[in-house]
């Protein structure tokens, strides 16, 4: 039986990244695939030799299938191979300062690897992606209007966005149950028709590497539904349950 | 307050003065312009010309930010290849033809233009390439409405007129966080409606006269106009200028033959 483990937000933090490899290997339940969806690198963690064991899984280990997010486009900017040239987003945000250290922090050779990964994963019924389709920056939250949460699972044509970029865990089922819409065109007016839909999730998958000792992940059952919460501080696991009751489909 | 609001030009002069006209003798008190003065059309040059005597307020469109800009969106600006390489051809002609001070002057047009609880765009308030089809997903819709903070969203882009209501919006939300209860929230919106002007200059509602719409601000009612003109002048125009004959064939049959954009929600990232 498939069971997923979505992670994001590594930012080169190699120890948070083993204790949740640790973490995974656990499992009662084998993982079976392993997403991380952006921030595999960062300003601080040693990014090379993280990026060197996402590559190099050992055996046993599910291999990752990663996908870019907001620092990897920052260095994409930097470099010069997508995107403004010279990274207005992180200039604006971290001042100059952030922009060298940004440079010194993942080599040029890495940043063509990490040019080369998708900007997400569609997998069965599911977007699995940094930000969302709008934009590797776009950051979804529960305080996020519900209306945007529910134009975002439309543009993924999804019915669960796994995303990355706020950093935060959450399961945020939208139902968008009900709405009347009219068109009046040249010729006619069309009967009102009713756009209420079944719920959908957006899912924030927590970060693994922001805050040292406290790696967030989530787990997915594709077979029952199911979310988990899992937080990983030091060596010690700790599981959340989820979505108690809220299985709709 | 009766407004007029109308887009897509598209170098048609001819199908311009037609409206003007029309909107004349329906006295409107001030006119709107969505965009996409230049383009497709011969007449690009004089058709600024005119927009900017009457001091008519413009959103940029999706060919004026190409003529300011340059052709460096990606081919999703067109929904065939083959649309792609005529939209190329009168790209360039428009390019060489458009004096400097058109330019410039298109290079200031704002993405968006308000009046109160009303907001004006050449595609939707993200982008002058998005499409708001009428087909569009009602919530997704609604989000542009809102998004742009407004009760009636004016667009064109689409070249084909029509007025979306979208009413008893209602969403509600299930929010679980590990360590916190569940907590649950709803959410509604007032009625709220999108309009969309059609197109001046180069109709695509499957005749050939030229579209436009009237609303009156004070009772909220919206009126597709549908204005005919001489477009026989137009294609000739089209023709001797040089610029590819489809164009004309196209215009006086207010076709738009199969180019149907394959995602036409992609919004194009540059
Ligand atoms: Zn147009
Ligand atoms: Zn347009």
């Amino acid at each position: 039986m498939a069971n997923w483990a979505i992670l994001s937000g590594i930012e080169g933090n190699l120890a948070a990244y083993e204790a949740v490899l640790a973490d995974i290997r656990r499992q009662r339940q084998p993982v079976t695939d392993l997403y991380i969806v952006g921030d595999l690198v960062g300003l601080r963690g040693d990014n090379e030799a993280l990026v060197r064991r996402v590559r190099s899984p050992q055996p046993g280990e599910p291999i990752p299938q990663v996908c870019t997010g907001w620092w990897e486009e920052q260095c994409f900017s930097l470099h010069g191979l997508r995107g403004l040239p010279d990274a207005p987003e992180l200039v604006d945000r971290d001042r100059l300062g952030t922009v060298k250290d940004l440079w010194e922090a993942v080599s040029r050779q890495t940043v063509l690897w990490l040019a080369d990964l998708d900007f997400g994963f569609h997998e069965l019924d599911c977007l699995l992606i940094h930000g969302s389709t709008v934009s590797y920056s776009d950051e979804l939250t529960p305080e996020t209007s519900p209306l945007t949460l529910c134009d975002r699972l439309i543009r993924a044509d999804a019915n669960t966005l796994f995303c990355g970029r706020s950093g935060l865990a959450f399961e945020c089922w939208v139902e968008p149950s009900a709405l009347q819409s009219t068109v009046t065109t040249l010729d006619q007016t069309a009967a009102p028709q009713e756009q209420g839909k079944s719920p959908r999730r957006v899912v924030g998958v927590g970060n693994v590497g922001r805050q040292a000792g406290q790696a967030s992940y989530v787990l997915y059952n594709p077979g029952t539904n199911k979310v988990t919460f899992k937080q990983v501080q030091g060596s010690l696991a700790k599981g959340f349950g989820a979505s108690k009751g809220l299985s709709h489909r | 307050m009766k407004l007029a609001v109308i887009s897509c030009i598209h170098g048609n002069y001819e199908a311009l003065n037609a409206v003007l006209s029309d909107i004349d003798t329906h006295r409107a008190d001030q006119i709107y312009c969505l965009g996409d003065l230049a383009g497709y059309g011969p007449h690009p040059n004089a058709v600024v010309e005119l927009v900017r005597s009457l001091d008519i307020p413009t959103c940029q469109g999706c060919w004026d930010e190409d003529i300011v800009e340059g052709l460096n969106a990606c081919e999703c600006s067109y929904p065939s290849q083959l649309a792609e390489k005529r939209g190329h051809l009168a790209h360039e002609w428009t390019n060489r033809a458009i004096h400097p001070e058109v330019r410039k002057y298109l290079a200031t047009l704002p993405m968006t233009l308000r009046q109160d609880n009303l907001c004006f765009v050449h595609g939707s308030p993200n982008s002058q390439h998005e499409y708001l089809l009428p087909s569009m997903d009602g919530f997704a819709a609604l989000e542009r409405v809102l998004s742009a903070e407004a009760d009636v969203l004016f667009c064109g882009h689409t070249h084909v007129p029509y007025l979306r209501e979208l009413d008893n919006g209602t969403l509600s939300v299930k929010v679980q966080q590990p360590g916190q209860g569940e907590t649950q929230h709803q959410f509604t919106a007032p009625l709220k409606r999108i309009v969309n002007a059609g197109s001046v200059g180069e109709p695509r509602h499957g005749r050939p006269n030229a579209t436009y719409v009237l609303y009156d601000t004070d009772s909220a009612q919206v009126t597709l106009r549908e204005v005919p003109y001489d477009y026989a002048k137009t294609c000739a125009a089209i023709i001797e200028q040089g610029l590819p004959p489809i164009f004309a064939w196209r215009l006086a049959r207010g076709m738009e033959f199969a180019e149907r954009a394959d995602d036409p929600g992609h919004v194009c990232e540059r």
